[in-house]
């Protein structure tokens, strides 16, 4: 079994990774289950074709739902959304505790040959890093463009790793461009974690979306789906995990510079 | 100031006991169910009906708001109260549940005294402060009543901190001095012909208790002071005074000086203080807040006090007895009438010896 958590910058591309990765791992016989821990409900609607009932839906009728109705299935990849409030009340954070505490006392996970936690945006409270903290997941994944802010979140996402002590399996170039690799590159070396896959901007992750399916199925002898298969192959062979370093603001500036 | 790692005195508590002395006819705490029961109990001794909303992980979760308006509504429809308070807690704090909103939908918000306090407030009178900001902003007190009672309530957790069970780390946990030998030295005393100053610088209700010390020796020389003002504070807490000021005249006991009203003893304790530094007695009782009145190692004193970490704490300070009166709280609540204590029943034995 193996089980990764996706981290990064909101709308850097989380949940569409995490749906593709889990449907070609899917296609090879793999068992999957792929864990959305957003309360917008949107990790698994690419994979099942519409949005599934969360668990904390569940729970909140009734007190221990049986697994049965909150694992939804397609073919060997099983998908669980926790969910979570409505935008702006309760507490999204205690959400992802308690579904993730239940769903993992009623489910094996070793029956799984590879899990994969879709988790929101930055890690902003101690309830959202539940995943990374409480081991859940063997490494986190982190996944972020060239962009300032999306590598400044990945630094961030970094500092939370480096203090809760939680170890990563490396950084994904997400929206990746010919000439904005040099400076993940520099990132992922200040850093100290290799850059495990290169997924380039494509049109084809929308238009997937607007049939509510993945890119891999619509593009099968695309580029970006070898840039997937590529990722995913990484992930299922490498036994890379590594607690990463951090930069100050400084040494983030320093990043983009161009005599550093 | 470094951290306490005793348990302290919780500022939900402290704003749902200020919001009894506003004579508010019920209190729902917008909380787990478990939270404050202790002291809700207490409440409910003294006549305030007090509700919970009874959170549990599935409203932390997708809020609460919804549970504390169906709260409200019940309870003013079956119990059609004059003034609702609204305490929070630390999950409805957290979660950021806002409690004047759920009363506005409810339809209470005209009667209803929200507090947004929870137990990581800070020192437990922030909870009554907060009460007191909200009762002067909706106009049930004046600003002047509003800003006396915080610098009281600020001076007493200054005394808390200096003085008091805030004062170190750790504070650990003293029974008390045998009450009656602590009688038989009052008496030998005053056989001996000393003279005795007894002092009652109490908080509140709890004076109903300390007050039987007095009426333990009201057939002694003893010349008591006394913090029972009856025009110096809240209605209700006039009203104690006015009580106990009663019931001692029925028995024929004079108050030499009245130190100060039953919300004051931070500064009714300075005021005997200095009288009792003046008067140089052979022997001091001071009841309720002893350690408000700081003549220990300059006067022999008798410290009679609640709780078995407040003896303690008097005892390492220097009073030369001290007395737990460990009912004094409770006792005090549900009732106008002063009630018997450890050491006047100690006081009565020993008298009749
Ligand atoms: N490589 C890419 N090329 C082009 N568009 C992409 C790429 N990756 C993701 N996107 C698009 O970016 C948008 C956001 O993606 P997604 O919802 O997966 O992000 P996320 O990180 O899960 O966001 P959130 O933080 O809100 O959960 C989507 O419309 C998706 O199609
Ligand atoms: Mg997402």
């Amino acid at each position: 079994m193996k089980s990764i958590a996706i981290y990064g910058k909101g709308g850097i591309g989380k949940s569409t990774l995490a749906s593709n990765i889990a449907a070609f791992l899917g296609t090879k016989g793999l068992k999957i289950l792929l864990v959305g821990c957003d309360p917008k409900v949107d990790s698994a609607i690419n994979i099942i074709g519409h949005r599934i009932t969360p668990l904390l839906e569940l729970m909140k009728i009734q007190s221990r739902p049986p697994s049965e109705s909150f694992i939804f299935r397609k073919g060997e990849i099983h998908c669980v959304e926790i969910g979570g409030p409505e935008p702006g009340i309760g507490c999204a954070g205690r959400g992802l505790i308690v579904g993730i505490n239940y769903l993992l006392e009623n489910l094996n996970v070793k029956d799984f040959d590879f899990i994969i936690f879709d988790v929101p945006a930055d890690i902003v409270c101690g309830g959202l890093a539940i995943v990374a903290k409480e081991g859940y997941a063997e490494g986190v994944l982190i996944v972020t463009s060239d962009e300032f802010t999306s590598l400044y979140a990945a630094n961030n996402i970094c500092r939370g790793l480096f203090s809760l002590k939680v170890p990563s399996c490396g950084i994904v170039y997400n929206k990746a461009t010919s000439n904005g690799l040099k400076f993940v590159r520099k990132f992922a070396e200040k850093v100290e974690l290799p850059i495990i896959g290169h997924v380039p901007r494509s049109d084809g992750f929308i238009n997937a979306e607007r049939m509510r399916t993945t890119l891999i199925e619509i593009l099968p002898n695309s580029e970006v789906t070898n840039a997937i298969i590529s990722l995913s192959l990484n992930l299922l062979k490498s036994d890379f995990r590594k607690i990463p370093k951090w930069l100050s603001m400084e040494e983030m500036e320093g990043i983009f510079s161009e005599n550093s | 100031m470094s951290l306490i790692i005793h348990p302290r005195p919780s500022p939900i508590a402290a704003a749902m006991y200020m919001m009894r002395d506003l004579n508010v006819d019920v209190i729902v705490i917008h909380g787990p169910s478990g939270c404050c029961f202790g002291p809700a109990r207490l409440l409910e001794k003294d006549g305030v009906k007090i509700f919970t909303t009874a959170l549990s992980d599935r409203e932390f979760i997708f809020g609460g708001e919804r549970r504390l308006i169906e709260v409200l509504k019940k309870i003013d429809a079956i119990f059609n109260p004059k003034l609702i308070g609204v305490v929070g807690s630390c999950a409805s704090m957290i979660i950021g549940e806002n409690l004047k909103k759920a009363a506005e939908e409810a339809g209470v918000i005209e009667k209803a005294l929200c507090c947004n306090i929870h137990s990581g407030y800070g020192d437990n009178t922030s909870g009554a402060i907060e009460v007191l900001k909200e009762a002067s902003n909706i106009g049930l007190i004046t600003k002047e009543e509003y800003e006396r009672q915080k610098k009281l309530l600020e001076m007493a957790s200054i005394l808390e901190r200096t003085r008091g069970t805030a004062r170190q780390e750790y504070i650990g946990n003293y029974a008390g001095d045998n009450p009656d030998e602590v009688a038989r030295e009052i008496l030998k005393v005053l056989k001996e012909g000393g003279n005795i100053i007894c002092v009652l610088n109490a908080k509140k209700e709890t004076a109903f208790v300390y007050a039987d010390i007095m009426l333990a020796l009201a057939q002694t020389s003893v010349k008591f002071l006394a913090n029972i003002d009856p025009n110096i504070g809240l209605p209700r807490i006039r009203e104690y005074s006015k009580e106990i000021l009663r019931e001692l005249k029925e028995k024929g006991i004079e108050i030499s000086l009245i130190t100060g009203g039953l919300d004051e003893y931070p500064i009714s304790g300075e005021r005997a203080k200095e009288i009792l530094l003046e008067e140089r007695p052979d022997l001091a009782i001071i009841a309720g807040i002893p350690h408000a009145v700081a003549v220990e190692g300059k006067i022999r004193t008798i410290a009679v006090s609640a709780g078995t970490r407040a003896s303690y704490n008097l005892k390492s300070i220097g009073y030369d007895f001290v007395i737990n009166e460990e009912n004094a709280h409770r006792a005090s609540l549900g009732n106008r009438r002063i009630q018997k204590s450890i050491l006047g029943e100690s006081i009565r034995r020993i008298l009749k010896e």
